[in-house]
């Protein structure tokens, strides 16, 4: 009777909840899987407290230790805040931001009891995958953060599913479903959703200059040279210039003084102001009959403000514009990767005429410094006709005399460094040869710059772009002629003219090339086929970078004008619906799609294809013949016992009318079997 | 965790619209006539998390962040389509009402059966107030589960609507339905049990019930227990001693007992509660026994469904037939 027994069915259907263990498994490697990229960047210390979280948190699981005490959590929170204090990065950058996130996710994780705090924990999981993207955005990380979602997800539905059924790889494989799932529409509102400006500026992650820096000392570039992480790639629209054309002037350096160029002072007046896109300047020069080159390029992250552009460029939209040295420069560091487009008009002439100010910084010299090569530079100039001709027996002199070109120059003093160089040791690189070229134009009185910058570059044969890596970082020199305006020369490909026609490697002595390879991705060279597969994973990193990293306002409005002809909100939004629709009608399908069984009994189905198959051997099965007496007049076909058959006729009746025995996939495989052989043994027969 | 009503829900408006749109029934297949669905408070939450993911896309220009932030809202969108499908094509069965006494847990079983095809997961069902119980319809087709609701007076139980609910995949949206399967439980009443039931049986004729007063011998005293017949208190003793004795008589004891309301103490409640608490002890006995209620009679017998019919009596005594 109801009445005697005890009801404890409430109990233990888990009036306190606890989170299924499975799904607390899934949340703990969710957890470090979310956190591990994030090392690079934040603290130790962080890391430090998050490692201690989690293993105190595993052992709970284990049910080693019991949870943390107050005074604990109280002490980890003090830690954590004193990490984050001494980590000595500003309180409201990006990195203090991500690392106090982490941190709480940590506490969070230790004291993670109910179903409320692992909803918290996995939507701080999203939310740190999604952080990450704001410091590297490459194919490698968005995949690894794809599957960090799948294991995150996995540990949702873990949550929903019953106790007894929740294990990682089903609730693995069906997040896995889902989140491909989602994927159709999730591209159809990464294309359509209308990407807008900022609303507001917020901390940008920070990160170590990389490349060529606002000031030279010799041998600077020549430590760029150790790596080839890609500087920028461009994208031309028409053909790509020669190598020997490919100059990209990023900086100018005016100031020499300790051994070091540096940028001179700009000029504070209106009209020197740098002029935006739409903008006009005095100092433009006059592009009317040149033929433009149009290209954009995708710059990976600098930190600084300075862009990369072939001579003379001209601004296409914000946020570059054009400084009053020539240069491009955007409005805000580059911290990010950027796209800008950029139209060249080489052989516009630069500064028809110098102003004042500019003449004076651009031939002044340190009192005093390097005595020798200035009284070599007077006489060379006693005995030239004009500048021009300097100029001409400068290089020439560099070509006759035994200066080398090499990675390793000796390294020289502050003072006097480039009669050092020029009399001395006369080995150097670019920036050697630059700047003393510079120096010696400015000793008498002509106005000469140097400049900094990429020179070359690889195409890349599969998608045909442009990559500039960190090694084709190169110093050159821009003096400035009477009528010519700056005109750019370069003292390197007088002493080394492979470096500019064929790229460094080319003009590098063998024991430099070996160093060189040793470093870069290079010394894979030799490996056949292995050039290819990197070209082919270049290319795909390009096309990632193009279509999807710089995915922006500018390409989307190409892009849904190619699309949709005339892009309007109600066109935009129309196809937004669309495509959402369909893709979602594809889940529709997949999950309510029922397949109709197929009719009639599965034995009864063998019997019926084994008799369409005789008919092929000539034996027809009469309409008022019995599968029994059908299988007898098989087997006197084949001249045959009426024993043989029989087992193969009790088997077949028995699962075609006995209601007591079970048809299974055992009895049915039997039948398959014997009905084959039948009929293959017929088949056999009526073709001898 | 107990079912408990919205605070929309408890509106008498949406009762009444419920009973014209899920109309009372012993046997329901869910389809999108009987399934409501909404976002659970994590759902809500979860919005906001891509709300402010796209925020954060828009001021960093960063595509990746847009990518995360779409692939949550679309799986948010996919997961409104696999929470609905999970309790769409159910069907859902009132297989028996158990009974019960007042105070205990009534039983009631209820078979969830899925159609062929996928699995489905993590369904609870419950009655309103009640604790709700995990159906597992993913590796079978079919399961019964066993829903259990307090007893709190005697008569007919009738639970109300019985709660079908889901917040699988990912607990963003919840899927549910009220159904009314007509369930009704007799509660008994909470039975008493006093140590001397034969009190109030007598010996007589077939059927015929005699007056306990005038035959038996007297037999001893003792002191006064509730329920003592209050003509049986010897008051002259409570004079002198200010203690309740009652006289107690010997019957000749007969194996057929009258279990009669008339003679029973206490309030109406008190005494039905009297006479279950004897009549299940009578049964267990297993002697023969009959039921006298004002306006009705149940002749003496034995076995079981003879008991549930005394009990049904007793459970039902002076309620408007429902």
């Amino acid at each position: 009777m109801a009445f005697l027994k005890r009801n404890d069915s409430a109990e233990a259907l888990g009036v306190g909840y606890q989170i299924p263990r499975n799904s607390l498994a899934l949340l703990m490697i969710a957890q470090a899987v979310v956190v591990l990229p994030h090392s690079a960047h934040i603290t130790p210390w962080i890391v430090a407290v998050g490692l201690f979280c989690g293993c105190w948190r595993w052992m709970v699981f284990q049910g080693r230790w019991d949870y943390p005490q107050r005074w604990v959590k109280v002490l980890l929170v003090v830690a954590s805040a004193i990490g984050v204090g001494v980590s000595g990065k500003n309180v409201f950058s990006l990195e203090t931001a991500t690392g106090l996130l982490i941190v709480a996710f940590a506490l969070k994780l230790v004291e993670m009891k109910s179903r409320r705090d692992a909803y918290l924990v996995i939507h701080l999981c999203y939310f740190i995958i999604a952080a990450e993207f704001l410091f590297d955005q490459s194919i490698g990380v968005a995949l690894y953060g794809a599957l960090a979602m799948v294991i995150v997800t996995a540990a949702l539905v873990g949550l929903h599913q019953l106790h007894t059924r929740v294990s990682m790889s089903t609730s693995l494989r069906t997040a896995g479903v889902l989140v491909m799932q989602a994927i159709p529409l999730m591209l159809v509102l990464f294309l359509f959703f209308p990407r807008v400006a900022p609303l507001w500026s917020v901390p940008l992650p920070g990160g170590t200059r990389t490349g060529i820096s606002d000031h030279i000392a010799p041998g600077d570039i020549a430590a760029l040279t150790r790596s080839n992480d890609i500087a920028f790639r461009a994208v031309f629209d028409g053909p790509i210039p020669a190598p020997r054309d490919l100059y990209w002037r990023g900086l100018v350096y005016s100031n020499f003084s300790q051994g070091t160029w540096s940028a001179g002072p700009a000029s504070t007046a209106v009209e020197d102001q740098p002029m935006r896109p739409d903008g006009r300047a005095e100092f433009a020069p006059d592009v009317s009959e040149i033929e433009p080159l149009s290209y954009q390029v995708l710059l990976e992250p600098t930190q600084a403000s300075w862009l990369f552009a072939l001579d003379v460029a001209k601004p296409v939209a914000a946020p570059t514009s054009l400084t009053r040295d020539f240069r491009l420069v955007s409005d805000e560091p580059v911290h990010a990767m950027i796209r800008y487009r950029v139209r060249s008009y080489p052989g516009a002439i630069m500064d028809t005429t110098l102003p004042e100010w500019l003449r004076r910084r651009e031939t002044k010299l340190p009192e005093g410094d390097n005595p020798r090569i200035v009284a070599f530079a007077k006489e060379l100039a006693s005995r030239s006709d004009g500048p021009e001709a300097f100029l001409t027996s400068v290089l020439q002199y560099i070509r006759s005399e035994p200066f080398f070109y090499t990675l390793n120059p000796p390294t020289l003093n502050d003072t006097d460094s480039v009669d050092a160089f020029w009399f001395e040791s006369r080995r150097g690189f670019c920036s050697h040869f630059a700047g003393a070229f510079v120096y010696l134009a400015r000793a008498v009185g002509i106005p000469a710059r140097m400049i900094g910058g990429y020179q070359g570059g690889e195409v890349n044969p599969v998608t045909g772009h442009l990559v500039v890596r960190q090694f084709d970082a190169h110093a050159w020199a821009e003096v400035w002629l009477e009528g010519r305006g700056w005109v750019r020369m370069d003292p390197t490909a007088a002493v080394a003219p492979a470096r500019i026609e064929s790229g460094l490697d080319a003009a590098l002595s063998e024991t430099d090339r070996a160093m060189l390879s040793e470093v870069t991705g290079r010394r894979f060279d030799g490996v056949p086929g292995l050039k290819d597969v990197l070209y082919l994973f270049e290319s795909m990193q390009h096309r990632w970078n193009m279509w999807v990293v710089g995915y922006d306002t500018e390409v989307q409005a190409r892009y849904l004008a190619d699309l949709l002809g005339d892009v309007t909100p109600t066109r935009v939004g129309l196809a937004m619906l669309f495509g959402g629709g369909v893709s979602l009608m594809l889940v529709v399908v997949s999950l309510f799609w029922r397949r109709r069984p197929a009719p009639g009994h599965p034995a009864q189905r063998a019997f019926r294809r084994f008799s369409q198959r005789l008919v092929r051997s000539g034996i027809t099965r009469r309409p008022e013949e019995t599968p029994a007496r059908f299988l007898e007049r098989v087997n006197a076909a084949r001249n045959r016992e009426p024993s043989d058959i029989s087992p193969l006729i009790d088997h077949l009746d028995s699962l075609l009318y006995n209601p007591d025995i079970e048809c299974s996939k055992e009895a049915l495989r039997t039948l398959r079997s014997g009905l084959r052989r039948l009929q293959v043994d017929v088949a056999l027969r009526a073709r001898s | 965790m107990a079912v408990e009503l919205s605070a929309f829900e408890r509106s008498p408006r949406f009762s009444r619209w419920l009973d014209r749109r899920i109309p009372p029934t012993r046997r329901l297949t869910l389809s999108q006539q009987s399934i409501f669905i909404f976002p659970t408070i994590t759902g809500f939450l979860f919005g906001g998390l891509i709300v402010l993911l796209i925020l954060g896309a828009i001021n960093y220009q960063n595509s990746l962040v847009y990518g995360v932030a779409f692939t949550l809202g679309s799986l948010f969108l996919v997961t409104i389509l696999y929470t609905f499908r999970n309790l769409s094509g159910l069907t859902i069965e009132l297989v028996s009402a158990g009974t019960g006494f007042v105070g205990e847990d009534v039983e009631f079983q209820v078979r969830v059966s899925r159609p062929k095809g996928k699995g489905r997961e993590g369904i609870q069902l419950g009655w309103l107030g009640a604790i709700a119980q995990w159906a597992e319809v993913y590796d079978s087709e079919a399961c019964s589960v066993r829903l259990f609701v307090r007893a709190e007076r005697r008569g007919w139980l009738d639970p109300a609507r019985l709660l079908i609910e889901t917040q699988y995949p990912l607990g963003l949206l919840r899927a549910w339905t009220w159904v009314d399967l007509g369930a009704r439980a007799l509660v008994y009443p909470l039975p008493l049990f006093i140590d001397q039931p034969e009190h109030v049986a007598r010996r007589g004729e077939d059927g015929e019930l005699m007056d306990p007063q005038g035959s038996d011998d007297f037999s001893e005293m003792r002191t006064y227990r509730p329920g003592d017949p209050v003509r049986h208190i010897m008051w002259r003793v409570y004079a002198r001693s200010d203690q309740l004795v009652v006289k107690e008589y010997t019957s000749y004891l007969d194996p057929r007992l009258m279990l009669d309301f008339e003679r029973v103490g206490g309030g109406v409640e008190e005494r039905l509660s009297r006479l279950t608490g004897m009549a299940l002890n009578a049964a267990r006995s297993g002697r023969e026994f009959g039921l006298v209620l004002p306006g009705m009679t149940i002749r003496p017998g034995v076995g079981d469904p003879h008991r549930d019919s005394i009990l049904r009596a007793l459970a039902l005594h002076g309620l408007p037939q429902a």
